[in-house]
């Protein structure tokens, strides 16, 4: 399976033009020539983004660095991607914890902080200021 | 600052860890006054629940006084008295919008773990595991409250802290166990577990107008609280006749009760029989996560077509579900963590107009470096424990 999808609660007008917007827009999907689709979603959902990497043979620049450094797999980056995309346009911040204290992030699934506060350099590193 | 951090199965240890910082806009910074040990954190002190790491600081029950807003947090300011719901909701989702805070979709920074266990992500729960985010909990001096512009309540009224506490969890939780019974008047409804949140299903059975409600559990104490404090009409206590769906069969004239509220969730206890020795094995290994005799004895147990409504908090997968009597007596089970933000204003105003006091479930009072000892005292019932609350 090379595709993932989510659902953002918008209209797709918004949630397009969004996307590629400097504020929002998803730096690895869009490092790739993944092919992506806006959907209105059923009801008063709002709409669906598809991404479908079958094909995507180039991760662009900043995929490449991010995949060597992180050894992460692609399609986990653009799930990570999506929920972002989603996260910041629905509430205007990307939500943060402790145990994950850049957001949501692939790396982080195996390798999570204690849930307690960070110390001042920790905080430096995660890039929360 | 001083926090209840965890440090491996069965052990809690008072530490020192820097204090919490904002971390995006829409974060408040609590100085904590009053904390509470609920039920559910048993399951992780206990180490049933998966992902839960050595330091992480537990507590989801918990208010104070606002020492610090972020620059998104328009609703609160520095100085107010606020109880926080412990699912942190961002207000924003489909599933904010229609009230169903506690699956809010953005809330929970580890949504990637939690599909792997559940399927889909849950919101984000204060100190509860990393399934529901990796948050440091309450059990502390202060907390960061993201989303503090959705969720914490404002309490503007001389009301004690033990009166209002339990507006962050307990008694929302109860409340929706009893919510979901679809009291109309007239009913009979059997809460199964007369812990903390039994007594607030049961009061809440009370409230909304049910004939009768019966009290289950297997410790005296409770089951006296239940009749004097929460208003159970009858009890049944499993310690003395562990066949618990033959005795609320007669309590309801053979028809069974009209609904069933589990508010025992996956360590569920049992008096007696060779099932609970074979689970209790097996659990121990690690070969299930949840024992379900409660679960398994409410579906017996209720009337066909009745509701079976489940509060009690499971972890994972249970065997032996079931599903015949299930299927073929009709049931509906209605179930989750509580959408606390729902429930916060209507309940706030019942503690106001005197129609319950919650801190009749309170029996422990401690300093927050007693904490070690209020989960053993608390887990192993010792001294009629019931709820500790620890003041940091």
């Amino acid at each position: 399976m090379k595709k993932a999808a989510v659902t953002v609660h918008r209209s797709r007008e918004e949630v397009q033009r969004l996307w590629e917007s400097s504020e929002h827009r998803p730096e690895y999907v869009q490092g790739t020539d993944a092919a992506v689709t806006f959907k209105d979603a059923p009801g008063d959902r709002g709409t669906e983004i598809h991404v479908d990497l079958e094909g995507a043979t180039s991760r662009g620049k900043l995929g490449e660095v991010v995949g060597k450094l992180t050894g992460s797999e692609p399609l986990a980056k653009v799930k990570d991607d999506l929920r972002r995309f989603k996260q910041s346009v629905e509430t205007g911040v990307i939500p943060r914890s402790e145990g994950s204290p850049e957001g949501e992030l692939a790396e982080r699934k195996l390798k999570q902080r204690p849930a307690q506060p960070l110390d001042e350099s920790e905080l430096d590193k995660a890039g929360v200021r | 600052m001083r926090a209840t951090v965890y440090s491996g199965r069965n052990t809690v240890q008072v530490e020192n860890v820097p204090d919490p910082k904002i971390l995006n806009d829409r974060d408040a910074i609590v100085k904590i006054t009053s904390t509470a040990i609920c039920g559910s954190d048993l399951h992780l002190y206990d180490g049933y629940v998966p992902t839960v790491k050595r330091g992480d600081i537990f507590g989801h029950e918990f208010m104070g006084e606002v020492v610090e807003t972020g620059r998104g947090v328009s609703n609160l300011a520095v100085g107010d008295r606020v109880v926080v719901p412990f699912p942190i909701a961002c207000g924003n989702c489909w599933q904010c919008e229609h009230e169903m805070y506690s699956l809010c979709e953005n809330s929970n920074p580890n949504a990637g773990i939690a599909e792997k266990f559940f399927g889909h992500p849950t919101c984000g729960i204060f100190g509860y595991s990393h399934i529901t985010g990796g948050y440091a909990g309450g059990q502390a001096e202060y907390a960061r409250v993201p989303f503090a512009d959705v969720g914490p309540i404002k309490i503007e009224d001389d009301l004690t802290d033990e009166q209002v506490l339990f507006l962050s969890d307990i008694f929302p939780t109860g409340y929706m166990g009893a919510d979901f019974c679809d009291i109309k008047g007239g009913e009979v409804i059997a809460v199964f577990g007369a812990g903390p949140v039994g007594q607030f299903a049961i009061a809440s059975a009370v409230l909304l107008g049910a004939e009768r409600v019966i009290a289950i559990d297997q410790y005296d104490y409770r089951l006296q609280m239940a009749l004097n404090k929460a208003g159970a009409t009858d009890v049944i206590d499993f310690s003395e006749d562990a066949d618990i769906v033959e005795q609320l069969k007669v309590l309801t004239g053979g028809r069974g009760p009209d609904a069933v509220i589990d508010a025992v969730g996956m360590e569920a206890a049992h008096g007696h029989g060779a099932l609970h020795a074979v689970e209790r094995v097996k659990q121990a290994n690690r070969l299930e996560s949840d024992r379900g005799h409660a679960l398994r004895d409410a579906i017996l147990a209720c009337r066909p077509g009745g509701i079976v409504s489940v509060i009690g908090v499971y972890g994972g997968l249970m065997d032996k579900f079931p599903t015949g009597a299930f299927m073929n007596k009709g049931l509906t089970m209605k179930t989750g963590q509580c959408h606390v933000h729902r429930y916060l204003r209507p309940l706030y105003e019942h503690i106001r107009a005197g129609d319950i006091d919650p801190s009749f479930v309170v029996t422990h009072r401690l300093g927050l470096d007693l904490a070690p000892d209020a989960y053993e005292t608390f887990k192993h019932k010792q001294d009629e424990c019931m709820k500790v609350v620890l003041k940091p």
